[in-house]
C-alpha cells in the first residue's frame, strides 16, 4: 500500500521549527529584553532617533527597485519574444554573474566609480570634465560618483536586477499567446494588448520581483558600506553595528530589525492584496 | 455461464463524511465485459480503484477468486488498468512504457528456484512487439508517447496493461478524451480485444451508449449504490427504476396509475400494457421510448398534443410535443411543423411500468430539452480521487 | 517597423548585458595585471594565478565555500524533495500554513535571517553547555563536549535552511503538474510504492530537482550575510575572505580565483547546453544509456552496478569525513587581529614549525572584536586588543591568565611597554606592537602643511576627509582638538566633541568613514587627508609618495596592541605557542618591517635599521624611523587610552549610532 506521503513532511516541519520559527521568536524576545534580560520597551521608545535611518533605507530600496522595474520589465519582455536558443543563452547570462560573488562585483564598482577611477579617467581622457568645467564654471578634477547615494541606488541596482528579471520573464514567457490573439480579435491594438492583458497576467511575476529586490536592498549593509562610504547608514548596516560593528547593543538590533521585518511584512501584504484585486479585476 | 472471479460484498466508503458507496455488492464473472455506468459522482470509479488496490474500502470485503483482497497491495494483484488520460510516463518511450510492467516482474529462477529472476530481456522484447501489433502499433517503439495522438496514446495504454497477462482489466473512462468519430471505433476495437485475450474487463464510463455498445453486463449506479444490473438489452427495455430509464436513453416518464394488471391509467386514459403484479390503484411510473410513440391524425390518437419544437437529427427528427403542460419527446421519420395538433398512439409492448421510487418526478420532462443538454453531459468532471 | 522594434529590444539588452558584466569584465582583465592595482593596466602576467595556489588564507576560503555549498545543495536536494513530496499530499490548509512558512528564509532580510540564527545558535550553545555540564555530572559513560561553538556545522545548518525552500518551490510545482495516475499506473504495473517512487515520480520531478539544486548551490555560493553571521571565526567562506580584504585592499588572487571559478562554470554549462542540444537531435543519449543499462542488468552488470555504487557512496563519506576531520584533527590555533597587522611568512613559518594549524582572522576595530566576542560569533584563542579594551575585558573576565613558563620570549619584551596601566600585574597580555595616531594626508591636495586636528573639521577640505569608523579614535580627533583629555567622562565634553564630529558630517567635510578602506582611498589619491595610524602610513607611503603623516600639536594617542587569550579558548598551549613565537625577535622584526609599527621588543626595537639595511640595501631615515617608533617627546605629547567606566561606553555607543544616522 502507499505509504502515508504526508509524513515526508514531518522532518523538515521541525527543522523549519528549530532553524526558521525558534530563531525568529528569539529575535522577538531580545527586542522586548534589555541587557540583564528583563522585560523592556526601551528598545522602541528609541526608534524614533533612527527614524531617518529607516527614511532613508526605504527612499534609497524603493528607488532601487523602481529603477530595477523600469530596466528588468522591458528586458524580461523583449527576452520573451526572442527565440528559444536566446532566451536560454540570456537566462544563462543573467544567472552567471551571481557565480562571482557580489561583494567582489561590487569591490569591482569601486574600482569604476572612484575619483580617480576609471570612469574618471576615461571621462579625463575625452575632456568631458574640462567641458563640464568650462561650461559651469566649476574646477572639477573628478566626477564624485563614490560615496553617494546614487552610487549605493548603482550599487543594489547592479546586483538585484536578475532578481526583478528572472521572476517577470518566467511569467511573461508561459502567457498563452492565444490571448494576445484574443485581444487584438477583440479590436485592441499594440498599446492595449499589453495594458489589458499582457501587463495585468505579468503581474504576479511583478510582484514578486518587487519583493525580491526591495527586500535585500532595504537591508543591506555590505553595499552601502563599499559605495556608500559608510557616512550615511542604512537599516543594515544599523542592525549590523548592534551585533557585530562598532556598537554592541544585541537588543536594540533586534528591536531594529523587527521593526523592519514587519514594516516590509505589512508592505507585502498589502501589495499583495492589490495585487490579487488586480488579478480578480482582470479575470472578472 | 462462467464462473466467478470477483465479488464485492457489502462495500462502503466515505470521503470527508460523504458517503461514496453504500454497501455495495457486486459480483463479476470470468471473462466477462462488465460496464459501471452511472453519472459523475455515483461512486463508479471509487469502486473501479477498490478493486485495483488503489483505494482500501471503508468497510466490506473484496474476494478474487474466493480469497479475500482489501490488504493487497497493487502490484500484487493479477489485475491491470487503463487509467483515465492514460497516465503514460513521459520520459519513457513507447517501447518502454509497455515493458515497464514486465521489467518489474520477477519469477523463480529455473536454475536455482529460491533466487528469483527478471524476464529475460529477448522474452521481454518479444511480448512487447507482440502486444504492439496487437493494438496496431508496430513500428511505434520509439515513438515518445507525447508525439502520439490520442488514439495511439490509449492503445499504448491498452497494451502496457495487457502486456502483463492480468486475468482483470480495469478501464477507466478510456475513452473520454477521444473525439466521437475515434470513439466509436475504440468501441469495437476494444470488444474485439476483450474477445481476443478472453479476460475479464471492467469498464468505467457515464456514456450509456458507450456501455449499451461493448458490455456484457452493465451495472448502473447512483449515489453510490446500484440501481440495476443487467444486460444491455434489459436495462434499456426494462428499467427498474426512473433514474436508470432516463440515465440509459431517452424516456418520457409520466406519473400513472395501475389500475390492475396490464392496464395502466395516465392522464385519465387506460392504456394496455404488459406489466403486471402491482397493486390495485398503485400510483406508479410509467416509462415510454420516444421510439415506441406513432404519430397517428388527430382523432384516431389515444392522446392528443401540440408540437412545440422539431429537430432534424438525419435519421429521425426529434419532435417535441406538448401534452397538457408535460412535454414529450417522440422520435419519428414523420415531419410534423410546429404548431401543428397531433394524436399518439403506444403500443402495449412500448409501456414500461416501475414502482415509485425516489427519483419519481425527477426526470422524463422535456420541456428544457435542449441539443446542448447532450453535448454538456459528455464532458463529465473528474472523479473526486482525494488520495488522502 | 517590425525590424526596427526588434534591433531596439536588441540593443536594450545588449546595455544591460554591458551593464552586467562590466565589472565582470574589468574583474577578469585586472587578474593578469602585472601590478596590484585595480585601474591601471601595468603589463599581463599571470604571477597573481602562481600566488593564488600559495595563498591558504583564499585556498582554504575557496574550499570553505566549495565543501559548505556542496553538501548544503546535496542535503537540501534530498531533504527538499522529499519535504516538497510531503507537502504534496497535505491537506490544503496545512500546505498552505506550511508554505508560508518555508517561504520566510527566502522572503526575510538576510540580516534578520543572519540574525535571528546567530542569536539562536548562541543561546542553544549556552543551553546545551548547561546541560552537558549536568548530564556528564551523574553519568560516566558518554562524554559530551561542554562547549559548542559557531563554525562550520552552524555554517552547514543556515546554509540547508536557507537552500531547502528553493528546492521545494521548484519541485513543488512540478509535483503538481504530474498526473496524478502516473504512480497508481506504476503500481498497477507491479511497482512497490518505493520502486514508483524511483522509476516514475523521480524522474517526472527531476528536471524541478535539477534546477532547485542548481540555485541552491547558486544562492550557496553567492551568500555572503548570512555566512557572516553564523561561520563564527573558525570557517570562513571565499566572501567573507573578501569582504575582510574589501576593508583594505583586494590582493588581485582575489579576481583571479573569481576568473577560474567564472570560467569553470561558464565551460560547463556550455558543454552541457551544447551536450543537450546535440542528444535532442539524435536521440543517441538515450540509446546509449538504454544500452548501458541493459548491460548493467546482466547479473555481472548487477554486481558491477553495485560496487560502482558501493565506491561512490564510500567515497564520497570519506571524503567529507577527511575534510571536516581534516581541520578538526590537526591542532590548531584561531588568532583575530587587525587587517594587514602580520607579515604572512610568519603564519607559515609557525605552521611549519609547529604543525599547528593557524587560522587567522581580522576585526575591524577594538568595538567590533568585543561584539564578536560577545555575540559569540567570534571563538578565537587568541586576540591582539588594544590596550584600553584589554582592560576592559579583564574587567569583564573574559581573558585567561597566561602561562609564561611557556611564553620565554617574554623576557625579550622592553621592561618600557611592561605593566602599562592595562595590566599592572602583567598576567594577561604580552604587547604585539605599539604606534600614535596622526593625520595623514596628500600633500599636492591640500595648500599647505598639515599640522592641526582642525583639518578634519574644515569645510576647506569637504568631501575630501576620512574619519574613523569607530568611535574611541574617532572621539579621540574631537577630544585632542578640543583640547580634553582622551578618557574623559564628562558627558558635557563627550557631547562637544560629538557635535564638532556631527556637525562637520553634516557640513559634508567627511567623504566616508573608514578603518582599512584607508589605504586604498589615501593610495589612489581618491581623497586628501585622513586620520589614521602611523605604521600604515609608510606602507602607504611604498605606494604614493604625495602621502605625508604628521602627530598633530594638540596631542594624540599613543596605543599599544597586545596578545590576550581567551577565557573560553579551546586551544590554549597552541595559544601560548604561537604568543611565544610572534614575541622572538625575529619575528618582531619581520612584523615590524611589514607593518611598520613599533615592537615591543627591546633587541628588535634595537637592531631594526641594521636589519632594513641588510634587506633593501639602503639606509633607514631617522624620520622614517622615528615615524614607527615615535621618539620620547612625541610620546609626551600623547596620551593611551584607559578603559571607560560603563556608563561612559553606552554614551559612546549611543553617541556613535547617533552619528551615523
Amino acid at each position: 500500500m502507499k505509504p502515508k506521503l504526508s509524513r515526508f513532511a514531518i522532518p523538515y516541519v521541525i527543522w523549519m521549527a528549530l532553524f526558521v520559527v525558534a530563531p525568529i521568536v528569539l529575535v522577538v524576545v531580545y527586542a522586548f529584553s534589555n541587557a540583564e534580560g528583563g522585560f523592556t520597551m526601551e528598545n522602541f521608545s528609541r526608534m524614533g532617533t533612527y527614524a531617518v535611518v529607516f527614511g532613508r533605507s526605504f527612499k534609497l530600496a524603493l528607488i532601487a527597485t523602481f529603477i530595477c522595474l523600469v530596466i528588468g520589465y522591458p528586458v524580461s519582455y523583449m527576452m520573451s519574444k526572442e527565440g528559444e536558443k536566446f532566451q536560454r543563452a540570456a537566462m544563462v547570462l543573467i544567472m552567471l554573474p551571481m557565480w562571482i560573488n557580489f561583494l567582489l562585483r561590487t569591490y569591482s564598482w569601486m574600482s569604476i566609480l572612484e575619483n580617480n577611477g576609471l570612469l574618471n579617467q576615461i571621462f579625463q581622457k575625452i575632456g568631458l570634465i574640462s567641458l563640464y568645467n568650462g561650461l559651469t564654471g566649476a574646477e572639477l578634477s573628478y566626477f564624485p560618483m563614490m560615496n553617494t547615494q546614487g552610487a549605493v541606488v548603482l550599487g543594489m541596482v547592479y546586483n538585484y536586477l536578475p532578481f526583478m528579471i528572472l521572476p517577470i520573464y518566467s511569467v511573461i514567457v508561459k502567457l498563452d499567446g492565444s490571448l494576445v490573439e484574443a485581444a487584438r480579435d477583440l479590436g485592441a491594438d499594440g498599446v492595449n494588448v499589453f495594458r489589458r492583458v499582457i501587463f495585468p497576467l505579468s503581474l504576479p511575476g511583478v510582484l514578486s520581483g518587487i519583493t525580491m529586490v526591495f527586500v535585500p536592498s532595504v537591508s543591506t549593509f555590505a553595499i552601502s558600506k563599499m559605495l556608500g562610504g559608510g557616512t550615511e547608514l542604512l537599516l543594515g548596516d544599523l542592525i549590523e553595528q548592534q551585533f557585530l560593528g562598532g556598537a554592541y547593543n544585541p537588543q536594540l538590533g533586534a528591536a531594529i530589525s523587527l521593526v523592519m521585518m514587519v514594516i516590509v511584512v505589512v508592505c507585502m501584504v498589502v501589495m499583495n492584496r492589490f495585487g490579487e484585486g488586480e488579478e480578480q479585476a482582470v479575470m472578472l | 455461464m462462467s464462473k466467478e472471479l470477483i465479488r464485492l460484498r457489502d462495500l462502503c466508503m466515505a470521503y470527508d463524511d460523504e458517503l461514496v458507496l453504500d454497501h455495495l455488492n457486486l459480483y463479476i464473472n470470468d471473462k466477462e465485459f462488465l460496464t459501471l455506468l452511472g453519472p459523475s459522482g455515483c461512486g463508479k470509479t471509487t469502486t473501479l480503484r477498490i478493486i485495483g488496490g488503489f483505494a482500501t474500502p471503508g468497510s466490506g470485503d473484496v474476494l478474487f477468486d474466493g480469497v479475500r483482497i482489501n490488504d493487497v497491495p497493487p502490484y500484487k494483484r493479477q489485475i491491470n488498468t487503463v487509467f483515465q488520460k492514460y497516465a503514460l510516463f513521459p520520459h519513457l518511450n513507447v517501447f518502454e512504457n509497455v515493458a515497464f510492467g514486465l521489467r518489474m516482474q520477477r519469477r523463480p529462477d529455473p536454475s536455482d528456484p529460491k533466487r528469483k529472476s527478471k524476464l529475460p530481456e529477448e522474452e521481454i522484447r518479444q511480448r512487447v512487439l507482440e502486444m504492439l501489433e496487437a493494438v496496431s502499433l508496430k513500428g511505434f517503439e520509439n515513438r515518445r508517447t507525447d508525439a502520439l495522438s490520442g488514439g495511439q496514446q490509449q492503445r499504448v495504454a491498452i497494451a502496457r496493461a495487457l502486456v502483463n497477462r492480468p486475468k482483470v482489466l480495469l478501464l477507466d473512462e478510456p475513452l473520454g478524451a477521444l473525439d466521437l468519430k475515434l470513439r466509436k471505433d475504440m468501441q469495437i476495437e476494444l470488444k474485439r480485444i476483450q474477445q481476443q485475450v478472453g479476460i475479464t474487463f471492467i469498464y468505467v464510463t457515464h456514456d450509456q451508449e458507450e456501455a449499451l455498445t461493448m458490455s456484457d453486463t452493465i451495472v448502473v449506479m447512483d449515489q453510490g449504490s446500484i440501481q440495476q444490473i443487467g444486460t444491455p438489452e434489459d436495462i434499456y427495455n426494462e428499467p427498474k427504476n426512473a433514474f436508470v430509464a432516463d440515465f440509459i436513453g431517452e424516456s418520457n416518464i409520466i406519473d400513472g396509475v395501475m389500475i390492475r394488471d396490464r392496464l395502466v391509467q395516465m392522464y385519465g386514459r387506460q392504456f394496455p400494457c404488459l406489466d403486471g403484479g402491482f397493486g390495485e390503484n398503485e400510483p406508479v411510473d410509467v416509462v415510454i421510448r420516444p421510439e415506441d410513440i406513432d404519430i397517428v391524425p388527430v382523432e384516431q390518437g389515444q392522446l392528443t398534443g401540440t408540437v412545440t419544437g422539431v429537430t432534424f437529427k438525419g435519421m429521425q427528427y426529434d419532435i417535441i410535443v406538448d401534452f397538457r403542460g408535460f412535454k414529450w419527446l417522440i422520435q419519428t421519420t414523420d415531419h410534423s411543423p410546429v404548431g401543428a395538433r397531433i394524436g399518439i398512439k403506444i403500443d402495449p409492448d412500448g409501456i414500461h411500468v416501475m414502482k415509485k421510487s425516489r427519483y419519481s418526478g425527477l426526470y422524463g420532462d422535456y420541456s428544457s430539452f435542449s441539443d446542448e443538454y447532450d453535448e454538456l453531459d459528455t464532458v463529465e468532471p473528474e472523479e473526486g480521487g482525494d488520495e488522502t | 517597423m517590425k525590424r526596427q522594434n526588434r534591433a531596439g529590444s536588441r540593443v536594450l539588452m545588449a546595455l544591460v548585458f554591458l551593464f552586467l558584466y562590466a565589472p565582470i569584465l574589468l574583474l577578469i582583465v585586472f587578474s593578469f595585471n602585472r601590478g596590484n592595482s585595480n585601474t591601471v593596466w601595468m603589463g599581463f602576467s599571470l604571477d597573481w594565478y602562481k600566488s593564488l595556489f600559495q595563498n591558504r588564507l583564499i585556498m582554504r576560503s575557496v574550499y570553505t565555500t566549495l565543501l559548505v555549498s556542496l553538501l548544503a545543495t546535496a542535503i537540501a536536494t534530498v531533504a527538499g524533495t522529499f519535504a516538497a513530496i510531503g507537502f504534496y499530499s497535505l491537506r490544503r490548509q496545512a500546505r498552505t500554513a506550511l508554505n508560508t512558512v518555508n517561504s520566510i528564509p527566502m522572503m526575510n532580510a538576510d540580516i534578520v535571517t543572519g540574525v535571528a540564527m546567530c542569536l539562536f545558535f548562541v543561546a542553544f550553545f549556552s543551553f546545551w553547555s548547561s546541560f552537558a555540564v549536568w548530564f556528564n555530572g551523574i553519568q560516566s559513560l558518554v562524554v559530551l563536549p561542554e562547549r559548542l561553538t559557531l563554525g562550520f556545522g552552524t555554517l552547514l545548518i543556515a546554509h540547508v535552511t536557507f537552500n531547502i525552500p528553493y528546492v521545494i518551490l521548484s519541485v513543488g510545482p512540478k509535483l503538481r503538474q504530474m498526473d496524478k495516475n502516473l504512480v497508481d499506473a506504476a503500481q498497477d504495473l507491479g511497482c512497490t510504492w518505493m520502486q514508483a517512487f524511483w522509476k516514475v515520480i523521480l524522474p517526472e520531478i527531476k528536471p524541478g530537482i535539477a534546477s532547485g539544486a542548481l540555485t541552491a548551490f547558486t544562492m550557496s555560493v553567492d551568500d555572503f550575510i548570512i555566512s557572516y553571521f553564523t561561520a563564527g571565526s573558525s570557517s570562513s567562506t571565499l566572501a567573507m575572505t573578501i569582504y575582510g580584504m574589501t576593508k583594505k585592499r583586494v590582493t588581485p588572487e582575489i579576481n583571479a580565483v573569481s576568473t577560474l571559478l567564472f570560467v569553470t562554470v561558464l565551460a560547463l554549462l556550455v558543454i552541457v547546453n551544447l551536450r543537450e542540444a546535440r542528444a535532442e537531435r539524435k536521440g543517441e543519449r538515450r540509446a546509449a544509456s538504454r544500452k548501458l543499462a541493459q548491460l548493467l542488468d546482466t547479473p555481472k552488470g548487477r554486481v558491477l552496478r553495485r560496487a560502482a555504487a558501493g565506491a561512490l557512496a564510500a567515497s564520497f563519506l570519506i571524503a567529507v569525513v577527511l575534510l571536516t576531520g581534516a581541520t578538526n584533527a590537526q591542532p590548531m590555533v584561531n588568532v583575530c587581529s587587525w587587517g594587514e597587522y602580520i607579515d604572512e611568512d610568519l603564519i607559515t613559518q609557525f605552521e611549519e614549525e609547529t604543525g599547528i594549524i593557524v587560522n587567522y582572522q581580522t576585526a575591524e576595530s577594538n568595538e567590533a572584536l568585543y561584539s564578536l566576542l560577545k555575540s559569540g560569533a567570534g571563538d578565537y584563542d587568541v586576540i591582539v586588543p588594544s590596550d584600553y579594551m584589554i582592560s576592559q575585558l579583564i574587567e569583564e573576565d573574559m581573558l585567561a591568565e597566561l602561562d609564561f613558563s611557556q611564553i620565554p620570549n617574554y623576557a625579550l619584551i622592553s621592561p618600557r611597554f611592561k605593566g602599562l596601566t592595562y595590566d599592572p600585574q602583567e598576567r594577561y597580555s604580552v604587547p604585539y606592537a605599539w604606534g600614535t595616531v596622526g593625520i595623514i594626508y596628500n600633500e599636492t591636495m591640500v595648500n599647505e602643511p598639515i599640522t592641526s586636528w582642525s583639518a578634519l573639521f574644515d569645510s576647506q577640505y569637504a568631501g575630501n576627509v576620512l574619519m574613523f569608523r569607530n568611535s574611541r579614535d574617532a572621539m579621540a580627533t574631537a577630544l585632542s582638538y578640543l583640547g580634553y583629555s582622551l578618557n574623559t567622562t564628562s558627558e558635557a565634553e563627550l557631547r562637544e566633541a560629538f557635535q564638532l564630529l556631527k556637525d562637520a558630517k553634516n557640513r559634508g567635510v567627511y567623504q566616508s568613514f573608514v578603518m582599512d578602506e584607508i589605504f586604498q582611498k589615501l593610495e589612489g589619491g581618491n581623497a586628501a587627508i585622513g586620520a589614521y595610524y602611523a605604521g600604515d602610513y609608510l606602507t602607504m607611503l611604498e605606494n604614493n609618495e604625495d602621502l605625508r603623516f604628521v602627530v598633530p600639536e594638540e596631542g594624540s594617542n599613543w596605543f599599544m596592541d597586545a596578545m590576550c587569550v581567551l577565557k573560553e579558548a579551546p586551544h590554549k598551549d597552541e595559544a601560548m605557542a604561537w604568543i611565544n613565537f610572534i614575541a622572538s625577535t625575529e619575528a618582531n622584526l619581520k612584523n615590524m618591517d611589514y607593518l611598520w609599527y613599533g615592537s615591543p621588543n627591546q633587541e628588535a626595537l634595537e637592531q631594526y635599521p641594521a636589519y632594513y639595511e641588510e634587506l633593501y640595501e639602503e639606509e633607514l631615515g631617522q624620520e622614517a624611523y622615528d615615524i614607527i617608533a615615535a621618539p620620547q617627546e612625541v610620546l609626551d605629547r600623547c596620551e593611551a587610552y584607559l578603559v571607560l567606566p560603563l556608563e561612559t561606553r553606552k554614551l559612546y555607543n549611543d553617541l556613535w549610532t547617533e552619528l551615523g544616522i
